[in-house]
């Protein structure tokens, strides 16, 4: 009998020339991806994990039952209900955003798993695919028993099928990035840049937050999530290496397109969590001492590694990591009715945390909300004056990312515009519009929500809107936390910020 | 879902209908750009009042503005048709700088 040691290798790495079909017919390069390489030129593809398949189960068995454990211990519903109701909010944003987009990605991994080029690849691309299943169905079970208490925990499920404007975003990313992606393209967008880098946000920098917050139950999962996450992002580096050899130029742009692509939607999904809805005394750090941490600094190392160079749009970005989270909590804030999950104001001490962290341009944030707190004062807290403190015009959005246009600063915003084969598009950023003109033919027929209400497909009434597109009630859509009782609020305008 | 009719005319403010213009507007101070539908022959003034008053929840009104739209300060009393504006364009109000 062999050993472990002498099956395994002979398991992992079991390839064979084909004598009845060519190889390009195998592994088409529309879903292998390009460059097309022969076998030859991936035949060293490597891994360092080179688990089994009995391991695989045995380890997960075991991180299932810690996971399950937790929930019996502190993941009751009554722990649930003792948490502070910003980082409730919080958790509502991703019980929504997380558990299909990983569904996505099992789609994603099983496309590697057959159509990756190498047997090792795709033998850890079907570990990948496993572990995104268990990554939907755990957040899907442990958030389940929340809907009867909250009906806003429903949009776990429901998210992805309503054509809410952030489930529209995020479809548009994940739609791209892992449903219908091929192997390379995947394997670097998702493993190399998405799960070397942003998930630290979610799954490091989350269960930090969910620490401080006593959210032990969410902190277990995420943590659990990101062991899983840490094997199957191997895949990435090597697939990355063989393609460098052959296409350095396709490389820098997957790069530079899934780096900018994730920062847009991870800014919002932990951003406003890490500055917002975390408790101040339990925010151990700002969202950009996070980015600075534990994403810019090893991707530049990444990127040094591999004789790479940074994103042409460096300087834009590290001038959004002090704004653009911001104006998109702000402007959420004010059309919070369009969302599933309720908001805070931030209070005087907040204010000054934030000015401390970000005084590049909080200045311009703190007279918006100097604003929106006038407003309150003026109509008076309460539930039924929630609507009067809310926007009324349509919000707009950018073609590439679907997100709305609030990048740049609020004294210069850099949507820009585009005619082309007649039709305009309008983009946030530079980095955005650089993106759609690299492969116009992926994105120029999809209609960001405000086209789609000129054309008639979705309702220009903003109750409609709610209501019959996004699928929200009275009952689930976004308020006040607190419906703008705030005692601060009621006294005087504030000088701490 | 079922298709609903286009968005293809509004009630103007002297009763009649007309074609309106969707624009994006972009008021200085503000966090996000906002759908405006403008009417021609309404003045590039009552076109950054629509505006502010979108905006007013996050922005303060004032009416020391002005409307840039390509580059170019445009005169308040011209009419969105005489500016030039088109369907999808973007324009600017922004707080007037001292001469």
């Amino acid at each position: 009998m062999l050993s472990r040691e002498e099956w395994l290798p002979l398991a992992r790495k079991l390839d064979w020339d084909y004598s009845y079909v060519r190889e390009d017919e195998v592994f088409p390069e529309q879903i292998s991806g390009r460059p097309w390489l022969p076998y030859t030129e991936w035949k060293d593809w490597e891994e360092s994990f080179k688990t089994s398949y009995r391991e695989y189960v045995d380890n997960q068995y075991e991180k299932d039952m810690a996971v399950y454990a937790v929930r019996d211990a502190v993941g009751r519903l009554e722990n649930i209900q003792k948490l502070a109701a910003p980082w409730l909010n919080s958790l509502k944003v991703h019980a929504a955003a997380l558990p299909l987009a990983e569904f996505t990605g099992v789609i994603g991994s099983l496309r590697g798993a057959r159509f990756g080029r190498d047997s090792a690849w795709r033998t850890m691309s079907t570990f990948g695919a496993l572990d995104e299943y268990r990554h939907t169905q755990i957040p899907l079970l442990l958030f389940h028993q929340l809907v009867r208490w909250d009906p806003q925990f429903d949009w776990a499920h429901k998210f992805y099928h309503t054509n809410n404007w952030f489930a529209v975003a995020a479809r548009h990313f994940f739609d791209e990035l892992t449903l219908g992606q091929n192997a390379i393209e995947f394997a670097i967008g998702t493993n190399f840049v998405l799960e070397t880098g942003f998930t630290n946000l979610q799954f490091v920098g989350l269960a930090s937050l969910a620490r401080e917050s006593s959210d032990h139950m969410f902190e277990r999962m995420v943590t659990s999530i990101q062991t899983d996450e840490a094997r199957h992002a191997q895949i990435g580096h090597p697939v990355l290496a063989v393609v460098m050899k052959h296409d350095p130029e396709y490389v820098q742009y997957l790069l530079d397109k899934w780096f900018w692509r994730s920062w847009r939607l991870f800014s919002i999904l932990t951003g406003l969590s890490t500055d917002y809805l975390t408790a101040l005394e339990q925010r151990p750090y700002s969202f950009k001492e996070f980015m600075e941490e534990w994403i810019i600094d090893q991707y530049l190392r990444v990127l040094d590694e591999f004789g790479l160079k940074k994103p042409w749009y460096w300087n834009i970005f590290e001038d959004e990591l002090d704004i653009y989270h911001h104006m998109i909590y702000a402007s959420a804030y004010t059309y919070r009715a369009t969302l599933w999950f309720d908001f805070v104001i931030p209070s005087p001490a907040e204010r000054k945390w934030l000015r401390q962290k970000y005084p590049k341009y909080w200045d311009d944030m703190n007279a918006v909300w100097e604003q929106v707190m006038e407003r309150w004062r003026t109509v008076g807290p309460g539930a039924a004056n929630e609507l009067a403190v809310h926007g009324t015009a349509m919000p707009t959005f950018c073609d590439l990312c679907q997100l709305p246009l609030s990048a740049g600063t609020p004294g210069k915003n850099t949507a820009n515009v585009l005619a082309q084969h007649g039709r305009k598009y309008i983009f946030c950023s530079e980095p955005c519009r650089w993106i759609f003109l690299r492969e116009p033919e992926r994105y120029a027929n999809h209609k960001d929500l405000v086209k789609r209400v000129l054309s008639g497909e979705a309702p220009a009434q903003l109750p409609n809107l709610l209501t019959e597109y996004f699928r929200l009630t009275p009952d689930t859509w976004g308020q006040d936390v607190y419906h703008g009782a705030y005692d601060w609020l009621a006294a005087k305008k504030s000088s701490a910020a | 879902m079922a298709r609903r009719e286009k968005i293809i005319c509004c009630l103007a403010s002297d009763g009649k209908m007309y074609m309106p213009i969707p624009l994006y507007g972009f008021l200085e101070g503000d966090t996000l750009g906002l759908l405006v539908l403008a009417e021609e022959a309404e003045t590039i003034r009552e076109l950054s009042r629509k505006l502010q008053d979108a905006a007013n929840l996050r922005v303060a009104r004032s009416d020391n503005v002005d409307f840039l739209y390509q580059g170019k300060t445009i005169d308040p009393v011209f009419t969105v048709a005489q500016a030039g504006l088109q369907a999808l364009d973007r324009f600017d109000v922004i707080r007037r700088h001292a001469p």
